[in-house]
């Protein structure tokens, strides 16, 4: 038996099993649950680190654990772990839910581990479905239950039209070609993708992804879902969720989308959507969670641009920018739990003065934003030069030319931001926030990440190329 | 096989679209919700058509577990549906306008 095959996997069920356990007993103690949800989290980083190099086809060939998934299933530990380092103290989630919180993002981090080593329909489609539903219990879970209720509705009603529309495209794809393994998938779908209907299938099934990557046109929920949530909710969304997603749609397409001339035309209007409406939107938004919530539409744009080149450099600029995106989103986010101390949402005024009130919050929401907005030497525009390398070879010019106009549109509202934690005065009088000092460390060594990995990206690139190497 | 295949896509295909017109077009959850049980459904009509067309067992077997994945569906909408209703007594979607 070759335990480690399943490693991350049965790990992370078994502590989300025991914080249920907890829940169940009724003994609400968040100081304990924390503590052990970040040794948990700790160990299972050094799990899925461990198992990195396992190599198998599981399962009558539904499940599929290659270099492609142990990489994404350790930026998904790394992920949950940096997520439980600010859940110190949710002050926004009711002390009787604390454990339950801890489960669910246990279990959602569970189900986006199936849902990267997945190569069958149905196991993308019920992990899917497990992590949204995680998701959904997650948001609604905030304090101002009528907030979070609106927005876990909202956010429920899109994903379950998203899944509906999903299981339907798989089950067109199911009638025209006997098969749901992504692999007979490849070998059947060839030559057939001009058939409307087996084009038709092809997009629904993406709908259920698209809806993860919060990319056009289910991009609804996410400016409600986002200032809904709880603060520490938000940040799992943003860093964590959308890494899953963009691994399973380059599974998927790397699979069915060879030679799909029209399905290239279809990711291409979705990706200028996504981005443009991303950007326009964001820049009229006052509150901080929204503004980051329109910028991960945009961003969900930017990755679309590296799946639709069906190249092996697109997809491997696509897994470099998953890294990139998971440290970026993080610190933005880690600012926004750490001022706004006591759980509430943050309104863009509210930064004013940042950098006098605490200069390394100040310095990291800095370096954050300009690596979202793609700042050389920042990791961010490591990232989208190599997307847009990627599709330059592929001849898309014009694409390529729209997502330059909308990196400058972006770079005008991450501005307001950093200008409001810089220049502007805080109006009432307003004393320095504490910061603790291992959020201090972390602050640092993420802006360290980022600049370094901006500098350097050699090693990263080289293992976005290995992963990418065992797709079809 | 009795029926042709074609029919059986044909029959799914209207079932979808009228799950999809009554989960867009609907200004009430519950009619919201009960379309997208319509979709699901409709799926699991071409599932189990393709199943018979192609002799193979898979398609049936996803059908059960489209059954248990309606009815998780179901049970975590309702929940939000009963506290909403409890809160503003209706059941129309734009009565929620916290967020913006």
């Amino acid at each position: 038996m070759r335990w480690m095959l399943l490693g991350p996997e049965v790990y992370t069920f078994l502590a989300a099993l025991g914080f249920l356990g907890i829940s169940l007993a009724g003994r609400p103690n968040s100081g304990r649950d924390h503590l052990a949800a970040l040794c948990l989290s700790g160990v299972g980083v050094l799990l899925a680190a461990s198992a990195l190099s396992e190599d198998a086809i599981l399962f009558s060939e539904v499940y599929r654990v290659d270099l492609f998934s142990q990489v994404f299933k350790l930026l998904l530990s790394v992920g949950l772990f940096l997520i439980v380092c600010i859940c110190g103290e949710v002050r926004e989630i009711r002390e009787e839910n604390r454990s339950d919180f801890f489960a669910l993002i246990f279990f959602c981090t569970l189900a986006m581990m199936l849902l990267v080593s997945g190569n069958h329909l149905l196991t993308l489609y019920l992990s899917l479905e497990l992590s949204s539903y995680s998701l959904y219990v997650l948001v609604s879970l905030r304090r101002a239950r009528d907030m979070g209720v609106e927005a876990g509705i909202k956010f429920f009603l899109v994903g379950i039209f998203a899944s509906a529309l999903m299981l339907f495209g798989m089950a067109v794809l199911y009638a025209m070609t006997r098969t749901m393994n992504l692999n007979a998938l490849n070998g059947a779908l060839h030559g057939m993708m001009g058939q409307p209907l087996v084009l038709l299938g092809v997009v629904l099934t993406l709908s259920g992804f698209l809806f993860k990557l919060a990319c056009f046109p289910f991009h609804l929920w996410v400016p409600d879902v986002y200032q809904g949530a709880a603060n520490e909710v938000t940040a799992y969304l943003a860093a964590v969720s959308k890494l899953a997603g963009m691994a399973a749609i380059l599974r998927f397409v790397a699979s069915v989308g060879q030679g799909g001339a029209d399905l290239v035309q279809v990711l291409l209007v979705f990706s200028v959507a996504s981005m443009t409406l991303g950007n326009l939107a964001a820049i009229t938004q006052q509150d901080l969670k929204r503004l980051l919530g329109y910028s991960t539409v945009a961003h969900a744009g930017y990755v679309l641009i590296g799946v639709l080149t069906l190249s092996a450099s697109g997809y491997a600029s696509v897994v470099f920018y998953a890294l990139a995106l998971l440290v970026m989103k993080f610190t933005a986010f880690l600012v926004v739990v750490k001022v706004a101390g006591n759980g509430t949402n943050l309104h863009i005024n509210q930064l004013a003065g940042l950098h006098r009130r605490s200069p390394v919050l100040a310095m990291a929401l800095m370096v954050s934003l300009f690596s979202l907005a793609g700042i050389p030497p920042t990791v961010g525009f490591t990232g989208k030069f190599l997307i847009f390398v990627a599709a330059m070879e592929k001849g898309h010019f014009a694409l390529v030319l729209i997502a330059m106009a909308n990196v400058l549109i972006s770079l005008y509202y991450y501005l307001l931001v950093i200008k409001a934690a810089y220049l502007l005065e805080p109006e009432g009088e307003t004393g320095p926030i504490a910061v603790s000092a291992p959020t201090k460390v972390l602050a640092t060594a993420l802006v360290g990440a980022m600049v370094l990995a901006g500098f350097y990206p050699y090693p990263f690139m080289e293992i976005a190329q290995a992963a990418v190497g065992v797709l079809p | 096989m009795i029926v042709p295949f074609g029919h059986l896509l044909i029959l799914a295909g209207i079932l979808f679209v009228i799950g999809l017109f009554c989960a867009l077009a609907r200004r009430s959850l519950i009619m919201i919700l009960l379309g997208v049980e319509i979709m699901l459904n409709a799926a699991a009509i071409a599932f189990v058509g393709g199943s018979l067309h192609w002799h193979d067992m898979e398609g049936q077997t996803i059908v059960l577990f489209i059954a248990a994945v309606a009815a998780t569906e179901v049970s975590v909408g309702l929940a939000m549906i009963v506290h909403v209703f409890r809160k503003t007594g209706s059941f129309d979607p734009v009565l929620f306008d916290l967020l913006k």
